[in-house]
């Protein structure tokens, strides 16, 4: 089926298969190749983008589901060379080690951020359920907190 | 000097790339028109006679273009590397549930794997093993046992006051780099082949790539960009997909591509080894370790892979960071019908160790004395002597204890226990101590070798090759700052190139935490060398009649100190104009360092790592659950070239070590089928689970000539800080129920706990 729905600014549509993961589509068929696989069950969170604001996990969401939403990737966090407060913490505080599993996390705050400016350790530990086996969390709690301030200001 | 410190704060090369989702892995990597997708059909039991394979469904599935079985190699049916043992598909025998059989290659990956799930394996079933101890006894053993003996512990154990014996295990570790394996490849000319492969061993993929498909190694190329965590799991087990994808390309000369899915990752794929141990460890009045017998068990699971020489190395490490005079360690590779077990970070060190600690937390108990007192007793001195012979040279195991434990005021942290412990019924508070000491080296003394390739172009800038795979250590970061340290050029102007078989060949893996050290003498000696070129170019810029004080300072040409109005660039384009050869390669390998596995002695590590850990938790004793409150650490780093990187990896590995002994639940049911298959059935640290607080400190120490600018390689021995978390719990736990009977049983899941608490 034809579904059609805006990606980091762009409206879009694409043919496919209305079960097909939106991780899929986004890679292979947008060739948008910073969302990652990781575990194909929703449990990693390497693939989370943002789906009218909020973090999905897209290896487990249907691209029907997309249909006239606005969905962001990686790519589109940033607005031009400028980087998004999260991006500018994650290289401030040197998080990441392999990457692989980083564009996830950091979709993941971003949305957290959106919707509580400024998290404590808690909502942290509520909100950020990605998994890094770089083992990478204690400098991404830096990050995060660093992120809310940058975004603050 | 302002550069030097420029240098050692140098972020990782890879950041922006990385936070902007621009960085490339395979997955990544743009395929050519027409490529194929492949899928493997497994073995649905552990251990059997293959008696028939039937593909013609999957041949009969639209989409389908090939199937490929053992039939269809036409070289060496032969992935083992230490010994051949391991077919890549299997012939005849299935020795484990998850044995590759056939490979399927079609038009989209959906359809192959669609095609995978139609083949028939005719299995007929055989006994399954999957207890170590079970394999010995039956006499399926991978290699024969090897045996470190140091004194005499039979004449021993007469002069000890105290004599102990228990028996200790460590369960496996699934790798769970988040990328998982995978490989693409496609045909060049004259039927060579080129592959991406996510592999921390190049040199492994192009060898066992030519052996399978009966060609020279030079008809293979292996290129590696990245990878998505590697930890062990991708130094020989990148090898068999990498393989699968080059015989479709060589059958059919059309790119393929296979990428495996996490279950299928999960299940086809070896772990850490399991070992299940007994020891026996003898003190005298002081408390002095006297003797000290092992007898370790490790599950090889069906085949060698690397697990002989993780064996050698759970030896070399079975005493950890002290000094016994009397011991006998025996090793038992046991062949059971598991994937075949592997390189996990730490590489066996962190067995042979758990069962020492293990062995003084239970002599501690029966004492009524802490283990620290018994650990602070035994730690290393100079001049002390390895059960594998080598003397330990500036050990820094006191020092780094003495820090650790004035740095963080260890008699404050042991009254405030003690308080808490008085205060509160429900929730009871621990710590220990866990003391490290990591040989460094590959224990395969030919193996520590190593080559650079340097390209100066003739603007100035400059490309570097080297054998090392980046896999998120932060090898490449390093890397460019030995380039831009010893050129003394910004450091812009330097590029790490991919790591590629054709540039830089007969590459040792990136492992055995030596991948910078032999990487980046290399490149150090690459640079050194056309920079000494470039400073006769210079002298004769400016008619010196010697070049006896020339240098390069920041990119300008220096001559006694003062800086000329020569800079890097010109120089390097007179350097071209004068026909002066610009590219160089160097070639690094270890001296100092041998030994004779005839009478498991010598000098097989060219320098030890040390630190200390200070690990406190809070255990829950109504649920059994846990919190690390802190993990405080003095590491020795040497002069550390890079600290944020050296940082991150002691923060990183210890994380993966107190998963493995904590939440990291690996389990096979009888019939060896793996249960723990997916991430929603193993579970590892996330950011809730990680200590509150991790504090690290360097060392005050020198480092060693050996270690790259004396920044000691760190990729592996934080891990094992992670062992103390196992002793910090059962220590809690007995807060709770001092009647405990120790069960050196890791890992600690809350499930134990709660049953340690109420035995």
């Amino acid at each position: 089926m034809k579904i059609s729905f805006t990606i980091n600014g762009k409206t879009q549509t694409v043919e496919a298969d209305e079960n097909t993961p939106l991780l899929w589509v986004i890679r292979d068929g947008l060739g948008l190749k910073g969302t990652k696989f990781g575990c194909g069950k929703a449990a990693c969170g390497a693939c989370t983008v943002q789906v009218d604001g909020g973090a999905v996990r897209s290896c487990s969401y249907a691209v029907k589901f997309a249909q006239g939403k606005s969905i962001t990737t990686i790519e589109g966090l940033s607005q031009g060379k400028e980087l998004h407060p999260v991006q500018q913490a994650w290289v401030e505080e040197i998080v990441p080690q392999c990457g692989y599993c980083q564009p996830g996390f950091m979709m993941a705050t971003a949305a957290l951020l959106d919707k509580i400016p400024q998290p404590s350790d808690d909502d942290i530990d509520e909100n950020i359920v990605n998994v890094c086996r770089c083992g990478t969390y204690y400098r991404m709690r830096k990050a995060i907190h660093r992120a809310a301030k940058i975004k603050q200001s | 000097m302002k550069q030097e410190k420029n240098h050692k704060s140098l972020k990782n090369i890879d950041s922006h790339g990385h936070v902007r989702g621009e960085s490339i892995y395979v997955d990544d990597i743009a395929v050519q028109q027409g490529t194929l997708y492949g899928a493997v059909h497994d073995s649905r039991v552990a251990h059997g006679l293959l008696k028939h394979i039937n593909v013609r469904k999957a041949q009969a599935l639209p989409g389908v273009v090939a199937v490929f079985t053992a039939a269809d190699v036409p070289g060496e049916n032969q992935i083992g590397g230490i010994i051949p043992d391991e077919p890549l598909l299997a012939d005849k025998e299935v020795h484990f549930w998850g044995q590759p059989i056939a490979f399927v290659v079609a038009q989209t990956e959906d359809i192959a794997r669609e095609a995978a799930q139609l083949i028939e394996a005719e299995i007929t079933p055989l006994p399954v093993i999957t207890d170590p101890r079970e394999a010995k006894e039956k006499g399926e053993l991978i290699a024969p046992p090897r045996t470190f003996v140091l004194g005499d512990t039979a004449a021993a154990w007469q002069a000890c006051t105290h004599v102990y014996s228990g028996q200790a295990s460590t369960n496996g570790q699934e790798h769970l780099y988040i990328e998982t394996q995978g490989a693409y490849a496609y045909p060049a000319e004259n039927g060579n082949i080129k592959i991406h492969s996510s592999t921390q061993g190049p040199t492994a993929v192009q060898k066992t790539t030519a052996r399978v498909l009966g060609l020279p190694m030079h008809a293979i190329e292996v290129d590696v960009t990245r990878l998505g965590g590697g930890f062990g799991g991708k130094e020989d087990q990148a090898t068999p997909w990498a393989v699968m994808v080059a015989l479709a390309v060589h059958h059919l000369k059309r790119p393929v591509k296979y990428v495996l899915h996490r279950m299928d990752d999960m299940r086809m794929t070896g772990k850490r080894n399991p070992y299940t141990s007994d020891f026996k460890i003898g003190l005298d009045e002081n408390l002095k370790i006297i003797a000290y017998e092992a007898t370790f068990y490790q599950n090889a699971g069906a085949a060698a892979d690397l697990s002989p020489a993780v064996l050698e190395r759970t030896l070399f490490h079975c005493t950890n960071s002290y000094y016994v005079p009397n011991v006998t360690a025996t090793a038992y590779s046991c062949r059971t019908n598991l994937p075949p077990n592997t390189a996990f970070r730490g590489f066996g060190g962190p067995q042979g160790m758990f069962v020492i600690e293990a062995a003084i937390a239970k002599a501690a108990q029966a004492l009524g004395v802490s283990a620290a007192e018994i650990q602070q007793k035994n730690l290393l001195q100079a001049g002390d002597t390895f059960p594998y012979g080598q003397k330990a040279e500036n050990p820094e195991a006191i020092s780094s204890w003495s820090a650790a434990t004035n740095r963080y005021a260890l008699d404050h942290l042991a009254q405030k226990v003690n308080a808490f412990n008085v205060a509160n019924t429900h929730h009871k508070k621990g710590y220990a101590l866990m003391p490290i000491c990591f040989g460094i080296s590959f224990t395969k003394t030919l193996m520590n070798q190593a080559r650079a390739l340097v390209h100066i172009y003739h603007d100035g800038s400059v490309g570097v090759s080297t054998g090392a795979v980046e896999m998120g250590q932060g090898v490449n970061t390093k890397m460019l700052q030995v380039a831009a340290q010893v050129f003394s050029i910004a450091n812009e102007r330097i590029k790490l190139e991919t790591t590629n078989t054709t540039r830089v060949a007969n590459t040792s893996p990136s492992a055995a935490s030596a991948t910078a050290d032999l990487n980046g003498k290399a490149l150090e000696i690459a640079c050194r060398k056309l920079l000494d070129r470039l400073k006769v170019v210079a002298a004769e810029e400016l008619d010196l009649t010697s070049v006896t004080g020339v240098t390069v300072r920041e990119g300008w040409v220096h001559v006694q100190g003062q800086k000329t109005d020569l800079d890097w660039n010109t120089l390097v384009l007179q350097a071209f104009l004068k026909r002066v050869s610009l590219s160089e390669v160097g070639h690094y390998a270890t001296p100092r360092i041998h030994f004779d596995q005839s009478k498991e002695k010598g000098h097989p590590f060219a320098y030890h790592v040390y630190g200390t850990a200070i690990t406190e938790v809070t255990v829950d004793c109504i649920r059994g659950t846990y919190e690390f409150d802190a993990v405080k650490i003095v590491h020795d780093f040497g002069a550390s070239m890079n600290t944020i990187v050296d940082k991150g990896q002691i923060e990183g590995g210890l994380v993966q070590g107190i998963g493995w002994m904590t939440l990291e639940e690996l389990e096979y049911n009888k019939q060896g089928k793996l249960l723990s298959n997916a991430l929603s059935t193993y579970k590892i640290p996330d950011i809730y689970s990680v200590p509150k607080d991790i504090q690290v400190e360097f060392l005050a120490a020198e480092g060693s000539d050996l270690a790259i600018f004396k920044s000691k390689a760190v990729g592996e021995p934080p891990l094992m800080y992670g062992i103390g978390a196992y002793f910090a719990i059962l220590n809690a736990v007995r807060a709770f129920n001092p009647q405990v009977t120790s069960v050196f049983d890791a890992p600690f899941t809350p499930e134990k706990v709660l049953t340690a608490l109420y035995e």
